[in-house]
């Protein structure tokens, strides 16, 4: 009988065959081991995300859930709390705002690459993505310089679960706690020396003419960092995970670089990091001859949706070429990532300075280690050798 | 589910069958309508999903929000009274026969 177990290595390692079965034979699937419903189809996602009534995100967005998070983050609330809160954050992020990142974004990517210069190989994911990842997010968020690494590695460390207990462990919520402290110190310390800075911003704005409450500001800003960090970071190992095994695109956008953005679209469509997010049923909903109860739980696997025959023709091959419009890389709907011009830019810029650098590499290890995670899904270490 | 005629600046017409709940933005991007990008995935968040509606039909659409307004303001062709963002007008029967005009560029 088919499975299918988020919380599996086997789904870590390659979940496309698996998202293959679920579109063709099981498009509304109970999963025993994740407890909820997953919807695999490009058209049942999309309806899903544009209906936020049925569909709620207010219990929660990530597949394993962390406590006392749901309700105090944008991810987690519905409209029309969701739509006031949004718009403070949201003109941070605009792609107007973004564009003075570009030299910033390109001299760290200068930096990290200095450190790697006549290396035979490297580590893309410790030495690249997570240093300008890192780098640029607490540039952008104006935080204090010190415990990049601690951060980092905390906001690798809580969107992880365990595959065993089918949950998040001790360390998964230390992190998570960890980071809800780190945030908390920064609202003290903005509070008591007020900038022009986002999280200043969280904190005087109003939404229907109340303050925000202390543990959504905090919440808020623990769920930017571990998107802004480890969401991005991830797409980027992904992108380059992409271009070493696909050397004729690669090479194409090493002789012209104005193809970079193509590549990118096609890679949020392909193999993105955000793989699978989950939903609350407010009513019983029929689907594809199965009931699925108000209060359920139901998974949107995007990344099989990415992948879906249906609607993106050999959706199985990365053609840089495609040009995916409507992919679900960024999920969609109102709690469709804040993030869209800050990612895209980074990537692009990112790409432009590594390609420069190192326009020929190829994979080390047959072998991924891959995050353990419900909902991402990247390489913790990708060794690439130059040349 | 409504029919949609999309016009895009040059003329070309495309109608499109929207299904109930869908934004006229994922109905557009799903169908290969070219004038509308929908780069924010339907957030309002963008602007590049900017739409001219039926002059007779947008005093019966929900107004533009908040944010929809400000947005609004960042189009990159020109803003008329009929302007809305496409990845916020959700379909209903109601709305079978719609004419949406696109702008000559949304970035």
């Amino acid at each position: 009988m088919f499975r299918f177990d988020p919380y599996s290595p086997a789904v870590d390692a390659d979940p496309f065959p698996f998202y293959k079965t679920l579109r063709d034979d099981h498009p509304c699937f109970w999963s025993e081991e994740a407890n909820m419903w997953v919807l695999s189809r490009y058209d049942d996602i999309v309806t899903a995300l544009n209906d936020w009534e049925t569909y709620s995100s207010a219990k929660g967005n990530l597949m394993d859930e962390m406590p006392n998070r749901a309700g105090n983050t944008l991810g987690t609330t519905d409209p029309p709390r969701h739509d006031r809160l949004r718009s403070i954050v949201q003109f941070a992020f605009t792609k107007k705002a973004v564009e003075g990142l570009t030299e910033p974004v390109r001299a760290s990517a200068n930096r990290a690459l200095d450190a790697v210069q006549g290396e035979k190989t490297f580590d893309f994911v410790s030495d690249v993505s997570s240093k300008v990842t890192v780098d640029v997010l607490f540039g952008l968020f104006n935080l204090p310089r010190e415990n990049e690494r601690m951060v980092r590695d905390k906001a690798v460390l809580m969107v992880q679960s365990d595959p065993r207990t089918r949950q998040k462990g001790p360390e998964h919520l230390a992190a998570f706690q960890w980071m809800s402290e780190y945030a908390k110190e920064l609202v003290e310390l903005r509070k008591r020396e007020p900038g022009d800075d986002l999280i200043t911003a969280l904190i005087q704005a109003e939404v229907a003419g109340e303050k925000l409450a202390d543990r959504e500001v905090q919440m808020t800003i623990t769920t930017l960092i571990m998107a802004g960090i480890e969401s991005l970071s991830g797409f980027l190992a992904m992108f380059a995970l992409n271009l070493a095994d696909h050397a004729d695109a690669r090479r194409r956008l090493a002789a012209n670089p104005a193809l970079i953005p193509d590549a990118i679209e096609e890679s949020l469509r392909f193999n993105t990091s955000a793989q699978r997010f989950r939903r609350c049923l407010q009513k019983d909903v029929e689907l594809h001859g199965q009931t699925m109860r108000a209060g359920d739980f139901v998974c949107l696997a995007y990344g099989s949706g990415n992948r879906d025959e249906r609607r993106f023709a050999n959706a199985h091959l990365y053609d840089i070429d495609r040009k995916p419009k409507g992919h679900l890389g960024f999920g969609g709907g109102v709690h469709a990532c804040l993030g869209t011009a800050f990612a895209r830019l980074a990537a692009r810029v990112a790409c432009e300075e590594f390609l420069k650098r190192v326009p020929e590499f190829v994979r080390v290890q047959d072998q991924l280690p891959w995050m353990p995670s419900t909902t991402f899904r990247s390489p913790t270490r990708l060794e690439l050798a130059v040349g | 589910m409504a029919k949609v005629t999309f016009i895009e600046h040059d003329g070309l017409e495309q109608v499109v069958d929207i299904p109930t709940g869908w934004t006229l933005m994922q109905g557009a991007v799903q169908s290969g309508v070219a004038g509308i990008e929908g780069e924010c995935g339907g957030s309002c968040a963008c602007a590049t999903c900017h739409c001219y509606v039926d002059e007779a039909l947008v005093d019966s659409l929900p107004p533009p929000s908040e944010t929809e307004e400000e947005m609004l303001g960042c189009t990159a062709s020109e803003r008329r009274s009929n302007s809305r963002l496409s990845c916020q007008i959700r379909v209903s029967d109601a709305l079978d026969g719609i004419v949406v005009r696109l702008p000559e560029t949304q970035s």
